[in-house]
């Protein structure tokens, strides 16, 4: 039943032509055309499919059909139209390749987690200095899910609600996690002062995309937010999720493998000195 | 000739690729489980409301022997498959010729509950949503069922006349994973039928 | 540059090929063929016929329409007509077309000799073919043996109670969803089919993080079928089972519901748009990065966003029954779900760009058309998150607004990408180039015909002009409008004649192409055109994406950055 590996040299097994599958086909059609013409056209077709039924059994049983095609002797020659040209020496290697080295998927996903854990500190503190509960700040990001809860009072979002415990971890943990996960992948692309990128500018500018949103996605949240506190508890996400992730060996990437010898094994240059290079279809 | 296309790494020696007949029934079984999820769906959604009479809980009783036969079957042509592998042809045919006698002792069942119902409870498809919905619900199982039972017959004849043998252990293993699918179907519409829609 | 030869024939072999003579041999050759380019030319063939006689049927809709209170045909004509426009353009044009390039592009570019199962492919085929055959009979005996009624007139998507048989008696729908069945059966084959070969005939190192990213979205497109041509044939057969014994799924006088059907069949309905468009972005994937002389940008997002796509154009069927009233939650998360997919979707278009971006564009004809498709598919996915928000949908659904988005899909996109794939692929599967005289001639007056159409078709929608309407009064202000259409239809027709004539002249006195006239890439561009019956005397192997440029460039090759 195999045709695929057996290219002898002077010959090509094929399938064999066969009319079955058309007949078939056609007994099947005929069969449902009676059911709207006269039960003759559909007794046909019943004959038409069993007869082509057992042409095809005998096709592939006990072995495979097969018919042998000969091969026909035909040079091909494959030419490019591009014209090369000579290239600047700028680097050993002419093509970019980026990233060489990158985080690993979970990495990410553990400092989204030790993140989303810290940030929990001084939200915390917030709710209990402010308004002397544990949970308002648990029920104020759960409330973007309840329609119902966006006339309540503060008496009622300092007290414990199981459904707002559920859904504040719910939303909790889907962002720390996918925000952890955007860090492993842009850590690698911002090398240098990895605390100002990661611990401060990241949490502003995640602030503020979030202050111009946050009126259409939770319009209570929105009401009562304190920035001032907010802010605070961003900067504490970023600088133990950033940290976190920074504190994971990374990985090479496949691009490593194209580099030359001698940058691989660390004996001349180093990895980021391979900024430069070309497009790779350039010399048109 | 000449070996211009072989570019290739070194490393990749070992070539294997999943086997078409097993991937093929992934196919079929996707789509066949489509279908049977939306005659499900119906069922579910009709379960109910039927203006008029009779209702499951009326006329339905559970059948217990015939799903302990049906789903037995499915380890008899397991068993049926390893022999064959092993080049056990008589308990291969042993094996084959119980899971064809389970099917059937399932259809025959069937076609005695169909009767109950027709002649006895007077259920037809037209009689109400419950009886349109029933009878495509099992009646599309049951052809699933049959259509399985011809493809083990012929494989069960052809065992007898002596030509199969361990070289086609792997297209018996394909049908027997179409098998154990229609069981498993059945589990499905026998919780949705028998139980929840009583 | 690099040569490899085709094996030698040695005398003495059991010369066991047919050799054409008479017309009968070709019909027994073509008839009895399990040749997966025979069987990918006749679903094309095919679908060039259907996509002929839907055409005209478009056209004698736009003549109806071109003026108000038209009288140039009945009304019951003119239900008929937008009934088959519809399934037809659909089930026998966009489906076969586009499964008869799978069928000839992808064991190619996968470096395999024939899908994994040959005979199945071709009883697909025919069993779609015959499907075809029968929806047509019904114009010519249509009222059976039996009675009353004519082609089916219920719509494309065929609302019940309507399609039941007290409101619909005859044999009309059942034409219909007849040959609908039959076109389902078909379907399921082929992408059994192409799922099968993709995972198990793929040459010596097409990882599958190598393939062709036509062949991706194929498999993708593939998986989708399963999924959601199946509860089409499920519903169908429930119809049938209504229609034929007496039953009550869709009888809303026994306690069946309409509702249900509207869901079972967008349910197919609208993941099938998504089934027609993955092609056309594998054309796209497959003629941008040649024509631009650049690799792909983004291969594992494309790959990511196709599959994104698969899985998220499940969840938006009820979109099309926003007018239905399903309640502010149901309209609420089908208008989120609706706008998700526009993510994937623009990291596609975004991916094209970037690939364009910096490259060396050639504008040959396929890459004119690459390029409108872009433009025109923005276009049409910008309407289609307008349509996405409920309360914009409640007054604009079913009015000609919603005609002309999702035309500007199926031509503006699929079809632009369509004859695109066959300017690209023509010289494979021929030996000779088409001509591009001829080429441009055709593109920039289909795309004035197209844009003179579909632009000023949102128009009258937005004036409240519904669709499926007869005609209309002429103190509507839509009656210029309707010109403009009409005449727009007009042109697209002439361009579409010149298509056809420069398919078949230049099948004679094109010029010759040789194997890889475009300089291209994957695996098809380096066995002869047309290719021989087993594709390749030795299966190839290949090292990176771009087997090809390897080939070409022995000194930089790919495989050294994968």
């Amino acid at each position: 039943m195999e045709h695929r590996n057996e290219a002898s040299h002077r010959a090509v097994h094929m399938p064999e032509p066969t009319a079955a599958p058309m007949v078939l086909a056609l007994g099947i059609s005929l069969i449902i055309t009676g059911m709207v013409t006269h039960v003759a056209v559909s007794i046909l077709g019943v004959v038409m499919s069993i007869g082509a039924t057992y042409k095809w059994f005998r096709a592939v049983l006990p072995e495979e059909a097969h018919e042998m095609v000969p091969v026909h002797d035909e040079p091909i020659v494959l030419v490019s139209s591009r014209k090369s040209i000579e290239k600047l020496p700028l680097s050993p290697v002419h093509r970019k390749m980026v990233p060489v080295e990158t985080f690993r998927f979970a990495t990410g996903l553990k400092g989204g987690i030790a993140g989303g854990i810290a940030m929990i500190v001084p939200a915390t503190v917030f709710s209990l200095l402010k308004f002397h509960s544990l949970w308002y700040a648990m029920n104020l990001m759960a409330a973007g899910g309840f329609v119902g809860w966006a006339h309540q009072s503060n008496a009622f979002l300092a007290e414990f609600h199981i459904e707002g415990l559920l859904a504040a971890l719910a939303i909790h943990t889907v962002t720390s996690l996918l925000v952890g996960s955007l860090y492993g992948a842009m850590l690698p692309m911002f090398p240098r002062w990895p605390i100002l990128t990661a611990g401060f500018l990241a949490p502003l500018m995640w602030t503020g995309l979030l202050a111009s949103v946050l009126n259409i996605v939770s319009p209570i949240l929105n009401e009562r937010i304190d920035w001032w506190w907010f802010i605070p508890s961003q900067i504490a996400f970023g600088l133990v999720a950033g940290y976190v992730v920074n504190l994971q060996a990374k990985v090479r990437t496949r691009q490593f493998q194209a580099l030359p010898f001698m940058l691989r094994a660390g004996v001349h240059g180093g990895i980021g000195d391979q900024e430069e290079g070309h497009r790779e279809d350039g010399g048109q | 000739m000449s070996t211009a296309m072989a570019i290739s790494n070194p490393t990749e020696d070992e070539w294997k690729q999943p086997s078409r007949g097993m991937v093929g029934m992934a196919c079929l079984i996707a789509a066949e489980s489509a279908i049977f999820v939306i005659f499900v769906v119906a069922y579910i959604f009709y379960t109910g409301k039927s203006l008029n009479g009779p209702t499951p809980r009326e006329v339905l009783e559970l059948p217990i022997f015939s799903t302990i036969c049906l789903l037995s079957s499915s380890i008899t042509v397991h068993f049926a498959v390893h022999d064959l592998r092993a080049s056990r042809i008589g308990r291969f045919i042993a094996w084959l010729a119980s899971t064809v006698l389970l099917g059937s002792i399932f259809i025959a069942s069937t076609a005695a509950e169909w009767y109950k119902l027709i002649y006895h409870d007077g259920l037809t498809i037209s009689t109400n949503l419950f009886g349109t919905t029933f009878y495509s619900l099992v009646g599309l199982h049951a052809s699933h069922v049959i259509a399985g039972l011809i493809m083990l017959g012929l494989a069960l004849i052809l065992a007898i006349l002596g030509k199969v043998n361990a070289h086609h252990a792997e297209r018996l293993e394909v049908l027997s994973v179409y098998w154990h699918f229609v069981d498993a179907v059945w589990v499905v519409v026998f919780t949705v039928v028998y139980v929840l829609g009583r | 540059m690099a040569t490899h030869t085709h094996a030698a024939a040695v005398a003495g072999l059991p010369q066991t090929m047919r050799r054409p003579g008479g017309i009968l041999d070709v019909v027994q050759d073509w008839v009895t063929t399990v040749d997966h380019k025979k069987i990918g030319l006749m679903y094309i063939g095919y679908a060039l016929i259907f996509l002929v006689v839907a055409g005209c049927e478009a056209l004698l809709m736009r003549i109806q329409l071109a003026v108000p209170n038209n009288q140039f045909i009945s009304p019951q004509a003119f239900n008929r007509l937008f009934t088959m426009h519809g399934t037809t353009m659909v089930f026998f044009v966009g489906m076969p077309i586009l499964f008869g390039f799978g069928n000839y592009l992808i064991p190619l570019m996968i470096g395999a000799r024939d899908m994994a199962f040959p005979r199945l492919n071709a009883f697909s085929f025919w069993v779609s073919a015959f499907g075809g055959v029968l929806l047509y009979f019904s114009y010519f005996a249509g009222s059976g043996l039996y009675g009353a009624g004519t082609a089916p007139d219920v719509g494309w998507f065929a609302y019940a109670p309507l399609t039941e048989r007290v409101f619909s008696p005859g044999h009309s729908t059942d034409y219909w969803t007849l040959s609908i069945l039959l076109s389902g059966i078909g379907s399921i084959g082929t992408a059994l089919n192409i799922v099968a070969t993709t995972l198990t005939m793929r040459c010596k190192g097409m990882k599958l993080s190598r393939m062709p990213l036509l062949v991706w979205l194929y498999l993708v497109t593939s998986c989708m079928v399963f999924v959601v041509v199946s509860p089409l044939t499920a519903a169908q057969i429930m119809l049938v089972i209504d229609r034929y014994l007496g039953g009550h799924f869709f009888d809303t006088q026994a306690g069946g519901s309409a509702v249900l059907w509207m869901h079972f069949f967008w349910i197919f309905g609208h993941p099938e748009v998504y089934i027609l468009v993955l092609p056309a972005f594998a054309f796209a994937n497959e003629i941008i990065p040649v024509f631009s002389r650049k690799a792909i940008f983004g291969y594992p997002a494309m790959v990511a966003a196709t599959v994104g796509i698969g899985f998220i154009s499940m969840g938006v069927w009820a979109h099309h029954m926003f007018t239905v009233g399903m309640g502010p939650d149901a309209n609420a998360f089908f208008t989120f779900s609706t706008m998700v997919v526009a993510v994937p979707t623009g990291i596609k278009i975004f991916n094209w760009l970037a690939t364009i971006w910096g490259g060396n564009i050639q504008f040959a004809t396929p890459m004119m058309f690459s390029l409108g498709f872009l433009f025109q598919f923005l276009i049409a996915g910008l309407t289609g998150v307008m349509l996405a928000a409920s309360p914009f949908d409640w007054q604009l659904g079913n009015s000609y607004f919603v005609v002309a988005h999702f035309h500007y899909v199926l031509v503006g996109a699929i079809l632009f990408m369509i004859f695109a794939a066959f300017y690209y692929w023509y010289p494979k599967i021929t030996g000779r180039m088409m001509s591009e005289t001829l080429g441009k001639w055709h593109f920039w007056l289909f795309v004035i015909g197209f844009h003179m159409t579909f632009d000023f078709m949102h128009i009258p929608g937005l004036l409240g002009m519904p669709r499926r309407i007869y005609t209309y009064e002429a103190d509507r202000g839509w009656g210029g409008w309707n010109m403009i259409v009409s005449i727009g239809a007009l042109v697209q027709t002439v361009a579409t004649l010149i298509f056809v004539y420069n398919l078949v002249r230049s099948y004679k006195k094109g010029e010759v192409a040789g194997p890889d006239p475009w300089d291209a890439w994957t695996l098809e561009w380096s066995t002869s055109s047309p290719p021989p019956s087993y594709n390749y005397a030795e299966l190839p192997t290949v090292g990176s994406r771009r087997p090809l440029w390897d080939l070409k460039h022995p000194d930089d090759p790919d495989s050294n950055f994968e």
